[in-house]
């Protein structure tokens, strides 16, 4: 790779890129969407300038392509240390670090997301389902093709949306920026390059496959809760049965309890509750992880 | 270039990794209007300091961090002139954090200043 003052704001993209191309996608998606808002905004201001002089200046204001790289390296690693709220503490005992998992606010959100996704999981595959006949079925006609566009930019931008959810609830780094297609090119050349891109394929696919992950992820959650719940309050409700405190006005249609079962079923009911943490947090790790292959380009 | 630079480096490297927070909450918390990236950078740029406003790319991600962080929030805006813009506005808590932090620099910057001059016994 040359490292020759780039001429065009393309030529200094391509840079960073390269620059950063071990870096995590995500980040790369970053860097190369703020260099482009800084650079065009640049050469706005400066209409009467060239973009080859504009750019050797570039150097000493927003940095060369490697300075550049260096900063978004070293700043994200320092500034999501110095700014997030910092971890809990790790706990040594195996029961601490069975208990410990209430205190993770990663294993809530996953939990949260695990119900969640059978919504979003029916409307991506409403969306990809509806999309992909109705393209396929429009072909033949004129309007076919702006839909099927129309239907790939909208796959598009739920990916977007979708990395946000991601982010903020599995804690795995997504990309906070649309990717920009080249200014430069043609409209046609631009829609051409939407079809063209492996990551809107994988995105569809990611979509497809949330419809059965959301009712996996949703029955599990929900098994988990409300079989571990239903036991904790069954064993309050029989133990104040058995004190003669009937404040739950609890009637066994089934069958009265014996009064061994009472901290059997409490323990069996906390231990469940916290088994369904740890599932979920489990969860929400694999998920991110398949997220991020199927909706980040990689570099 | 001389022996001192690589330690001056060094040392600019970290005092700023601070203090760039710092100025960017203040930029966000004396405007009006919202702004994106390029106009703080260059509003940075006016005071002159280098330390301050280095390598601009810098500022970016700080400034992506203080909206995740929840201390700014963020929109988008089309713009003519390029790619869609994230404009940045401060929250209510990022008030709080920045008076807080302005406290901090103060102490630090005091303390610091009091060593400097040897008033220290």
């Amino acid at each position: 790779m040359n490292t020759a003052t780039p001429k065009t704001i393309p030529e200094y993209l391509e840079q960073l890129r390269y620059e950063l191309r071990s870096a995590d996608p995500a980040l790369l998606q970053d860097a190369l969407y703020d260099a482009e808002e800084y650079l065009r905004s640049e050469l706005a201001e400066n209409p009467g300038t060239d973009e080859a002089t504009l750019l050797a200046t570039i150097a000493t204001s927003y940095g060369a392509p490697e300075e550049v790289a260096a900063i978004y390296r070293d700043t994200e690693v320092r500034v999501a240390k110095a700014l997030s709220p910092p971890p809990p503490k790790a706990r040594r005992s195996p029961l601490g670090q069975f208990f410990g998992v209430a205190a993770d606010s990663r294993a809530w959100a996953a939990l949260f997301y695990m119900l969640l996704s059978l919504a979003t999981g029916i409307v991506y595959f409403t969306v990809v389902t509806t999309g992909l006949s109705l393209s396929f079925g429009l072909a033949v006609l004129i309007i076919g093709i702006p839909f099927a566009i129309l239907f790939v930019g909208i796959v598009r931008l739920l990916s977007l949306v979708e990395g946000r959810l991601v982010e903020v609830m599995l804690g795995e780094r997504m990309p906070r920026r649309p990717l920009y297609a080249e200014r430069g090119l043609p409209l046609l050349t631009r829609i051409g390059r939407m079809f063209t891109d492996p990551r809107t394929w994988s995105a569809m696919l990611y979509m497809v496959l949330m419809l059965p992950l959301g009712i996996a992820y949703f029955t599990i959650a929900v098994t988990g809760l409300s079989a571990s719940l239903a036991l904790i309050y069954g064993s309050l409700a029989m133990g104040l049965h058995l004190l003669g405190l009937d404040v739950f006005s609890v009637h066994w249609y089934v069958d009265t309890p014996a009064a061994w079962e009472v901290p059997v079923a409490m323990v069996l009911g906390v231990v469940g509750l916290f088994v369904t943490l740890h599932v979920a947090r489990l969860v929400g790790r694999g998920h991110g992880l398949l997220a991020k292959h199927l909706l980040v380009k990689s570099a | 270039m001389n022996d001192t630079e690589p330690h001056l480096k060094k040392f600019q490297k970290e005092l700023s990794a601070g203090t760039v927070s710092l100025v960017l909450l203040a930029v966000l918390g004396q405007s009006k209007e919202a702004l994106y990236g390029y106009q703080i950078a260059k509003r940075l740029e006016q005071t002159g300091d280098p330390l301050l406003v280095g390598k601009q790319s810098a500022l970016y991600p700080v400034l992506r961090n203080l909206s995740a962080a929840g201390l700014a929030e963020s929109h988008v805006e089309p713009s003519v002139t390029g790619p869609p813009r994230r404009y940045y506005r401060i929250t209510e808590l990022g008030r709080q954090a920045l008076s807080e932090w302005a406290q901090t620099w103060r102490t630090t910057r005091h303390s610091v200043d009091s060593v400097l001059e040897g008033n220290l016994r």
